[in-house]
């Protein structure tokens, strides 16, 4: 068995090493290989029970070795990854939030354990595909400095509507915490079914105030508002129009990030490839459940910027 | 095979730089008034150059024979320009140009009668023009846009311009021949037709031919001879020798008289509108890689080539950039479609499939084969 392991193992990593997954992080590299792997089960199954690889396996036991070997081999690229970004993240905004509150550095070890834990579920990575892209290349920086400049849509629902007594870079902190904990959403007994309801991983806001629930305990430092903020951002504007501007950007932020090529560039005679997401973004508004003002601010944003 | 292959396709690029070059100076040469050394190191530069193009011509079209393709190659890879700039011009205009030198005299155009003389001369220059083509093969090599659609369009544009430039010259000039459309070629022939019958006259008459009196009558006539003995030259022997080459100069006898008249002015007129003719293609051509062949890009292929990775690449979902101005063309209006509705559509559907991904069984073939 452990020498199936091992197999598994060098089999993935050298999956992973391929060059055309060079620019994406672990986990877009993660679900690009488990992709591929299910697309191409008829053709891989055949050789993967062969004595070189898992000797009588059946497609299933192979496919359990591969995503576990995967798993392990994502991980050691991934935690330092989370690790590195925790590091840098300012978490002054919870004392800002809760002045009462024990302080951010607990905040921040809490929120290392707590996605430790919950990026064991397959679902969970799954979500947590964007937004650690999102943090990884800078998409809140990019986007906030600009709302600020603007003082337009997205900067009258974060500091007016939704009341964020914080400066620019303690709400950009904020969001960003928002989009690390989004795979809260998968927390819970029946969070897959959540998820499941629809293709595009928004979740109905009554399951989210049972996500809330659930979390408060395992995040029992974080403030209240930034676990409702992470758990809201599945949840679709046209259901729950008092959704926290936090998650609105969160949840835009992190389906942009989801497909992410940091080193796509446009052809001639195309658009941009933010100004052609955001475009397309504002047509599926509803589908996602984004908030089309915050998408159309977004798109003038990259379409100004040539992004 | 390939190298090779590459060697002769890069030495036709190097030729048709050098006939390029050749071309104009030669004709500029005239112009200006160059001596006769340079001038004929042109001549033979341009003879190479038309031996060159007529082999490479009938190189290509055996291969093409051989391959059973001589059809695609004559009409649809430009064979007819290919044998248009190359065989009827050592043919008309380097050959016998080059002949008229090698044999150290006017032998070629000399022994027709100045009439004549003229009327060849005027052919020869006409069919000058035809090298002009051989920009048209500079511009098949020109690779400015990755489409072959577009290149396609523009080369066609092209050659049809250049090509529809140059008959219609060509056309023209023999029309006007024809009919004797008056021209400064037909008032130099009506003064020397009036300078030969004075001097008919004269002999008739039994007169004296008075050289130095004709000389004045005709700023063209160089030279006088009588018996064989010259009684005028308006230059000195150095002069000749140095400025006056075999196609410079004619000449027509009358009894024992013979007569040499300047051809310069004829062929520097001539010169002059091959220039302009030069310049006119060079700026087509110029336009047309320039500004026309990034319009046609910007306006049909390049929208055509987006709409084609959006629909056959899974990961690949940028929108068609529709420019304001053109957005009512109907590659602009699929363009809108295809953002509009095929991009959205294939978004809610990438999404709920999860499907799209860079890998493919070809990336992990090595891996299944160790």
């Amino acid at each position: 068995m452990a020498k199936e392991h091992d197999r598994a193992r060098t089999f993935v990593s050298r999956l992973l090493a391929n060059p055309a997954l060079g620019p994406l992080t672990p986990l877009q590299r993660e679900e690009q290989i488990i992709q591929f792997l299910h697309v191409n089960a008829a053709a891989l199954a055949p050789t993967l029970s062969t004595p070189g690889f898992f000797p009588g396996a059946s497609w299933s036991q192979s496919l359990s070795l591969l995503l576990s070997a995967l798993v392990e081999e994502v991980d050691v690229t991934l935690m330092p990854r989370l690790e590195e970004i925790l590091a840098r993240m300012q978490f002054g905004f919870v004392a800002l939030l809760r002045p009462q509150s024990s302080g951010g550095e607990r905040v921040r070890d809490q929120i290392r354990e707590y996605l430790r834990g919950v990026l064991r579920r397959m679902d969970a990575r799954r979500v947590m595909t964007g937004p650690l892209a999102a943090v990884s290349y800078g998409f809140v920086d990019r986007y906030c400095d600009q709302m600020w400049a603007r003082k337009g849509y997205s900067h009258f629902e974060l500091t007016k509507v939704q009341r964020l007594r914080l400066g620019r870079e303690e709400i950009k902190a904020m969001i960003e915490a928002t989009l690390l904990l989004k795979p809260i959403v998968c927390s819970g007994s029946s969070a897959t079914a959540g998820l499941a309801e629809h293709a595009s991983g928004v979740v109905q806001a009554q399951y989210a105030e049972r996500v809330v629930a659930a979390a408060r305990e395992a995040l029992s430092l974080a403030p209240e508002e930034l676990i409702r903020s992470a758990a809201n951002a599945s949840v679709s504007f046209q259901e729950n129009r008092y959704i926290e501007a936090t998650a609105r950007m969160a949840a835009i932020l992190s389906w942009r990030c989801r497909s992410y090529q940091p080193n796509m560039r446009a052809d001639r005679g195309a658009d941009s490839p933010d100004k052609s997401w955001l475009s397309v973004a504002r047509r599926n508004y509803r589908f996602y459940g984004f908030d089309v003002k915050m998408i159309d601010e977004l798109y003038s944003i990259a379409a100004e910027n040539g992004w | 095979m390939e190298h090779r292959q590459s060697f002769w396709e890069n030495l036709v690029v190097v030729a048709i730089a050098l006939v390029l070059i050749q071309t104009f100076l030669d004709d500029f040469a005239v112009v200006a008034g160059w001596a006769w050394a340079p001038r004929e190191v042109l001549l033979y530069v341009g003879l190479a150059l038309d031996v060159f193009f007529s082999v490479e011509f009938l190189t290509r079209l055996y291969f093409s024979f051989i391959r059973r393709r001589t059809g695609i190659y004559f009409w649809h890879e430009r064979g007819w320009i290919d044998l248009l700039a190359s065989l009827p011009l050592v043919l008309l205009s380097s050959g016998p140009a080059a002949l008229a030198v090698w044999s150290g005299s006017t032998i070629a155009l000399g022994r027709a009668s100045l009439l004549n003389v003229l009327k060849v001369v005027k052919a020869i220059r006409i069919a000058r023009v035809l090298r002009l083509l051989r920009l048209l093969k500079v511009f098949a090599r020109i690779r400015n846009t990755d489409s072959t659609m577009a290149q396609r369009h523009v080369a066609k544009v092209a050659t049809l311009s250049v090509t529809v430039l140059i008959a219609t010259v060509m056309l023209l000039g023999i029309v006007f021949s024809v009919f004797d459309v008056p021209s400064l070629e037909t008032a130099y022939q009506s003064r020397i037709t009036t300078l030969l019958s004075t001097v008919e006259a004269d002999l008739d008459r039994g007169a004296p031919i008075d050289a130095g009196e004709l000389a004045a009558r005709e700023s063209s006539l160089l030279a006088v001879q009588r018996e064989g003995r010259t009684v005028f030259s308006r230059f000195d022997s150095d002069y000749y020798a140095r400025q006056v080459g075999p196609n410079d100069y004619g000449f027509a006898e009358r009894g024992d008289v013979r007569l040499f008249f300047d051809l310069r002015p004829v062929n520097r007129d001539q010169s002059r509108s091959n220039l302009i003719y030069f310049a006119i293609i060079v700026v087509t051509i110029g336009s047309l890689l320039f500004a026309y062949s990034p319009h046609f890009a910007l306006t049909v292929t390049d929208p055509l080539h987006v709409m084609t990775r959006g629909i056959t690449e899974a990961n690949y979902s940028l929108e068609v950039k529709v420019p304001r101005l053109y957005r009512d063309d109907e590659v602009f209006e699929l363009a809108r479609a295809y953002n509009e509705h095929y991009l959205p559509l294939k978004d809610r559907r990438s999404a709920a499939s999860a499907d799209g991904f860079d890998l493919s069984m070809d990336d992990v073939q090595g891996l299944l084969d160790d």
